[in-house]
């Protein structure tokens, strides 16, 4: 048991286990046989979750790129409403009309996928994705310490 | 100057009993677990991811800090914590919202009930 507590600390995040693995193998050694090694594996289980999903800042990465992936999809859509249509009539602009006859006729299945059109997707669609991650992340990351260190105003 | 606590209050029961385990002396990890057991009578026992989760937080908002170790203990692993002033003061305000909270509860049980 003793191994796969050991493991259980290795798995979490560099910081938490530099800081403190040490010291919670040691109290694991002592309280293991007062309080039963089991509740103190499952309250390492817990603290595992804890730290990786609340505390190490993955959360973060983690909305930002759904966040993107969000922004992705809705400019493939936006893309393919508008996008190809201007690249192929570059003077006019999008109507209720062009709109309904894509819904309608699917238009945009008569026009061919050129390099150029992808090309032009592909620098839009990643340019924008890491905009918003990188946003995100710096974003976030001053939310948090600002939340952190709200309590040290002074009235 | 007045500091202002509200940002902290209140306190998770974990947080409370770890601060007031931490104002009569400092502590290492287990001997903070075993002080919260026993000021709990046995209720609540954290176990060393709660402890030491709860403590990374404290000292993250500066209500907590490492201190030395006492030269008599040379176990290299154990770690001394001690509340801050700051600590002390946002502990001294959670005992005092809780005591309005336990003057007000016996204010309503003790009082007759009115049918509404």
């Amino acid at each position: 048991m003793r191994t796969c507590y050991r493991c259980l600390l290795w798995l979490h995040p560099p910081m938490f286990r530099r800081q403190f693995a040490g010291e919670m193998l040691w109290i694991f050694d002592q309280a293991a046989e007062s309080q039963g090694a089991f509740p103190l594996f499952f309250d390492g289980l817990g603290s595992l979750g804890r730290q990786w999903l609340l505390r190490s800042g993955w959360w973060k990465i983690a909305l930002a790129l759904s966040l993107a992936l969000f922004e992705v999809v809705l400019g493939g859509f936006g893309a393919m409403l508008f996008g190809r249509r201007n690249l192929v009539e570059p003077a006019s602009a999008p109507s209720v009309g062009s709109i309904a006859e894509f819904a309608n006729h699917g238009a945009i299945a008569h026009q061919p996928l050129t390099i150029g059109i992808v090309m032009y997707l592909a620098v839009f669609v990643t340019g924008g994705l890491m905009v918003m991650v990188i946003g995100l992340t710096f974003w976030l990351k001053t939310f948090s310490s600002r939340r952190g260190h709200a309590g040290h105003r002074l009235r | 100057m007045i500091e202002d606590y509200s940002p902290f209050l209140p306190l998770s029961p974990a947080a409370l009993h770890i601060l007031l385990s931490l104002a009569g002396e400092d502590r290492h990890g287990y001997g903070i677990m075993q002080e919260v057991a026993r000021q709990s009578e046995g209720q609540y026992k954290p176990g060393p991811g709660t402890l030491y989760d709860n403590l990374q937080k404290l000292m993250t908002q500066s209500l907590v800090e490492e201190s030395p170790r006492p030269p008599a203990h040379d176990d290299p692993r154990r770690r001394y914590f001690r509340l801050t002033s700051f600590g002390r003061g946002v502990l001294s305000a959670e005992i005092a919202r809780l005591e309005t909270v336990v003057r007000e509860a016996k204010a309503c049980l003790h009082a007759p009930r009115r049918a509404t």
